[in-house]
């Protein structure tokens, strides 16, 4: 609107600004819109006529101060070293100048300043916020791969920065445009109506200028302030506004999050819960759904098991398949967009999707806890060892200090870290150690469940194989039951007692682990299996299994796996199978449909 | 013998780590002598820092190495002086890297990046010639049909198709020798095997030679031909790849097979629980890096560093106490 107003402001204000053709002190009318000031000018005009001048002041300030910018802040972080040095002390030096003070002072220097002198002024002063903001973005993808294959590629650096750097931060960019453009839009009114520029200019601060020296609100005529002082604070708004679209449009993950009514629960009959003493967790029809774009995504998908005490259980699968969506689902840590639309997770008899979060807290950890795929984002980075189990003793009892180091230092012993690094900083740590470290913590309250998210993934095979050896160690001491996610099937089998195999959201095979991998009965356990090579044995041309798990929003039809299956058959896309019990396994294919009526 | 299309003398790549006033030096890759043939896929397996990347990027020119030259066809690549000299090695030796979600450009569609290699490498091809191109590369690597993939931007393609993007991105450049930093492992593990087997079809057809970089020996046992084993910065196993996993001579690489997970196999539990890290390499002393971790260590290990010697036909390793590879030397 305010362009419009802007771009042609003859037509819809067609008294000249200037002019004092009016009677003065004229209220609002139907003619005077606005009434008219002190000199016989048609308020409204002047405001119609001064958008125009500041919105050039707007996007001249704009457009120079993003430019340089860009210029400076890109072109820092991108070469690195001293020119990024003194690129960016340059920058700094700015941004703590007192910018509206100096430009005082400039403007008092420069008496009657034209709109040229402003516009540079406030270009050049304006532009360190954002260089320091694109820096920072700069820096943080100097080493991103394509910017390396660009520089493989043989591509010159002028070439990198504005073909490579620059397209991926046009929202920054846009941003630290409008972000220039407000600011240039109040310190000109400001100056302006402090009486510094032009004060034959039309504009909003020249405006402001003369209802002040004509004493506006003494002379009743208030409409002469408030409406440049409105329009000024509308401009100001109609930016943030048009800054926040433009990141809703440019980054789909900040669009609001609708939630999901969840489909009402139906209480599960006790006595299903019931059945054996030794099970001590239960999950039942549990499904979670992610509310993204028009229709929930579900990506847990009506998932039923049982976990008995000690008992070590393996859910495998690929990206994607809802394998840690069902772990975040079970320890109840799930984040919106994702939220359980059904089922019950029966701990111990407790159903925890109808617990609070204060309930909650006293379980996990204490009973149930839970190890994390990356220690260096789970540990915090400030805090020793020690700190932090002694924080984790506080939250959840009430030891006293003794009883908390004594613990502390037993619970490293377990995992084999030498009890001095209670000490050590996450960062002193090598990853293996990190990890482990971990699970001293998970292990601090003797819990009965230990939930592993990828506990091993970020390590190399050797630590990888020493840290599983090890928890399979401390469960046969201490009795936890586990459930450990992975994606890497040869890397539990060793260890685990029964295995989930998880594909597109649904269970597909469970059963004992040595059964699973020596006769898989889903072809999609089967396919995993054949798809890597070996180490020993004969070597064999490998085919993997063709194509791509499924996008969940749109599941193909019939058997989720059909589309990949070797063995499809027409029966596969008439409908999604069951799951059939077959020798103490359960399988969803539908080649195993006989075997449940015999 | 004849002159090996690439190898190194004594390649070596510190790096300058830490505060100013405490300087200390990180020897990422020390003294690395290697060779890859004609048409050959090289495997180079090591543990994360054992310094397996640094190489690939000293071969690819974005680090210039400390010390110790590359020699492309014989010739000295230091010695390249003009761009035009230093984009014709980059285009015979392209590299693809290992984390398909951040080595396309968000910003573009995924023809940028083939499209400008194409622009900047093939300066013959005119307009019309790339866009064939384009699509000719796009159909080797197995993306079809290539003129619905030329629209996508990354974000519409899985893990598995942008790497095959990474690939054709090489193939464009007529290469001679593609450096693959572990190409697979961000991987889905039913579709890295088609990654792996795409690689070696394009040794077959085009008669590329590949430098695979990995940590997974599996994968590496599948493609390659000669496997070299780095540790902490040092080669310290080279051969052909099943005399090395059938008998590893050294110390190291016996470790790192016995902890590859194998279902096959049986387990006992008290196996070998080697709970020592790679050490980051920091100001280091001679000797031999592994010996702290080491079961068979002697005296010598202490002070000298243990240098690659000759142990059987191809088979070489940095151990002194390593035995010689009486099977493949009777086979030979």
């Amino acid at each position: 609107m305010f362009v419009v107003l802007a771009v042609f402001p003859g037509q819809i204000a067609p008294d000249d600004p200037a002019a004092e053709i009016f009677q003065p002190g004229l209220g609002a009318s139907s003619h005077h819109l606005l009434g008219t000031t002190a000199y016989g000018q048609d308020v409204f005009s002047q405001i119609v006529w001064g958008t125009r001048q500041s919105l050039l002041i707007a996007f001249a300030v704009g457009g120079l101060a993003t430019l340089l910018a860009v210029l400076i802040g890109v072109t820092a972080a991108y070469i690195g070293g001293t020119t990024d040095g003194v690129l960016s002390l340059v920058t700094d030096v700015i941004l703590v100048i007192p910018i509206f003070p100096l430009v005082i002072v400039i403007a008092a220097y420069q008496k009657n300043a034209g709109f040229a002198t402003l516009v540079i002024v406030l270009g050049a002063l304006g532009w360190s916020y954002g260089a320091r903001q694109l820096r920072s973005q700069t820096l943080s993808m100097r080493m991103r791969d394509f910017l390396e294959a660009a520089r493989v590629r043989g591509e010159r650096r002028s070439y990198i920065i504005l073909f490579e750097i620059l397209p991926t931060m046009t929202s920054l960019i846009v941003a630290a445009f409008l972000g220039a453009a407000v600011y240039a839009v109040l310190t000109a009114a400001g100056l302006q109506f402090i009486g510094l520029g032009d004060p034959n200019s039309q504009s909003w601060g020249t405006m402001l200028y003369w209802a002040e020296n004509n004493e506006a609100l003494g002379a009743g005529m208030p409409l002469w302030a408030i409406m440049p002082g409105v329009c000024v604070a509308l401009l100001g708004a109609a930016f943030a506004l048009l800054n926040y679209a433009f990141d809703e449009i440019s980054n789909p993950a900040l669009r609001p999050v609708r939630r999901i009514r969840p489909a009402a629960v139906a209480p599960l009959e006790p006595a299903a819960a019931a059945t054996d003493p030794d099970t001590i967790l239960e999950v039942a029809d549990l499904s979670v759904a992610y509310a993204t774009g028009t229709e929930p995504v579900v990506a847990v998908d009506h998932v039923d098991l049982q976990l008995a005490r000690g008992e070590f259980l393996a859910i495998v699968g690929e990206s994607g398949c809802g394998k840690s969506t069902l772990l975040y689902a079970i320890s109840r840590l799930l984040n919106p967009p994702a939220e359980i639309t059904g089922g019950s997770v029966r701990f111990h008899g407790r159903d925890l999707v109808a617990l609070g979060e204060s309930e909650l807290r006293s379980i996990r950890w204490s009973e149930l806890s839970v190890v994390m795929q990356s220690a260096m984002n789970a540990l915090n980075p400030v805090l020793t060892v020690g700190a932090q189990m002694r924080d984790a003793c506080k939250a959840h009892s009430d030891m006293t200090s003794a009883e908390i180091t004594a613990r502390s230092k037993e619970v490293l012993r377990l995992v084999s870290i030498d009890p001095i690094h209670l000490h050590s900083y996450p960062h002193q740590l090598s990853g293996g150690m990190r990890q482990r470290a971990m699970i001293a913590m998970a292990l601090l309250f003797s819990p009965e469940l230990i939930i592993m998210d990828e506990p091993t993934s970020a390590l190399d095979v050797v630590a990888q194989r020493s840290l599983m050896v090890q928890i399979k160690e401390l469960q046969k001491r201490l009795g936890f039951a586990v459930v450990f996610v992975t994606h890497d099937m040869s890397l539990v089998s060793h260890f685990s007692d029964r295995l989930m195999v998880m594909y597109a959201g649904q269970v597909v095979e469970l059963g004992e682990t040595r059964q699973l991998f020596d006769a898989p009965l889903h072809p999609y356990s089967g396919g995993l299996l054949e798809a890597f090579p070996s180490v020993r044995g004969p070597k064999v041309p490998l085919l993997g299994i063709p194509g791509s798990p499924p996008d969940l929003a749109r599941p193909p039809a019939g058997c989720r796996f059909q589309p990949r299956c070797p063995v499809a058959t027409d029966a596969c896309l008439a409908a999604s199978p069951p799951l059939y019990p077959v020798d103490g396994s359960l399988v969803r294919c539908v080649r195993y449909e006989q075997r449940d009526v015999a | 013998m004849s002159e090996p299309l690439l190898r190194t003398e004594g390649l070596t790549r510190h790096f300058k780590v830490g505060p100013l006033m405490s300087r200390q030096t990180l020897h990422a890759v020390d003294d690395v002598d290697l060779t890859i043939g004609e048409g050959e896929i090289v495997a180079l397996v090591g543990e994360s820092g054992s310094g397996k990347s640094t190489i690939a990027r000293l071969l690819a020119l974005i680090y210039r190495p400390t010390k110790g030259e590359i020699y492309f066809r014989g010739k000295p690549v230091s010695r390249l002086r003009s761009r035009k000299e230093r984009l014709a090695y980059s285009g015979e030796v392209p590299m693809v890297f290992q984390d398909p979600y951040s080595s396309i450009n968000p910003a573009y569609r995924v023809s940028h990046g083939i499209m400008r290699g194409l622009k900047l490498h093939r300066t013959k091809l005119g307009r019309r010639g790339r866009r064939e191109e384009l699509e000719h590369v796009l159909g080797t690597v197995g993306l079809v049909p290539a003129q619905d993939v030329v629209q996508k931007y990354p974000y519409e393609l899985s893990g598995g198709q942008r790497q095959r993007i990474g690939f054709a991105q090489a193939l464009g450049l007529r290469p001679k020798l593609i450096v693959a930093d572990e190409p697979v492992s961000m991987l889905d593990v039913s579709i890295r095997v088609g990654i792996l087997n795409l690689m070696t079809e394009l040794r077959e057809r085009e008669g590329v030679s590949f430098l695979y970089i990995t940590h997974d020996v599996a994968s590496a046992r599948y493609i390659a031909d000669r496997v070299l084993v780095m540790y902490a910065g040092h080669l310290v196993e080279e051969g052909p790849t099943e005399d090395v996993l059938q008998r590893p001579k050294h110390p190291y690489t016996q470790l790192l097979l016995s902890a590859v997970p194998d279902p096959k196999a049986k387990l006992g539990l008290a196996d070998t629980i080697d709970v020592g890290e790679p050490p980051r390499v920091v100001n280091p002393t001679p000797g031999c890096r592994f010996r702290q971790r080491c079961p068979h260590r002697v005296v010598a290990c202490e002070g000298l560093t243990p240098l690659l010697r000759e142990i059987g036909p191809g088979r070489r390793v940095a151990c002194h106490v390593a035995e010689p590879d009486v099977a493949s030397a009777a086979s030979a």
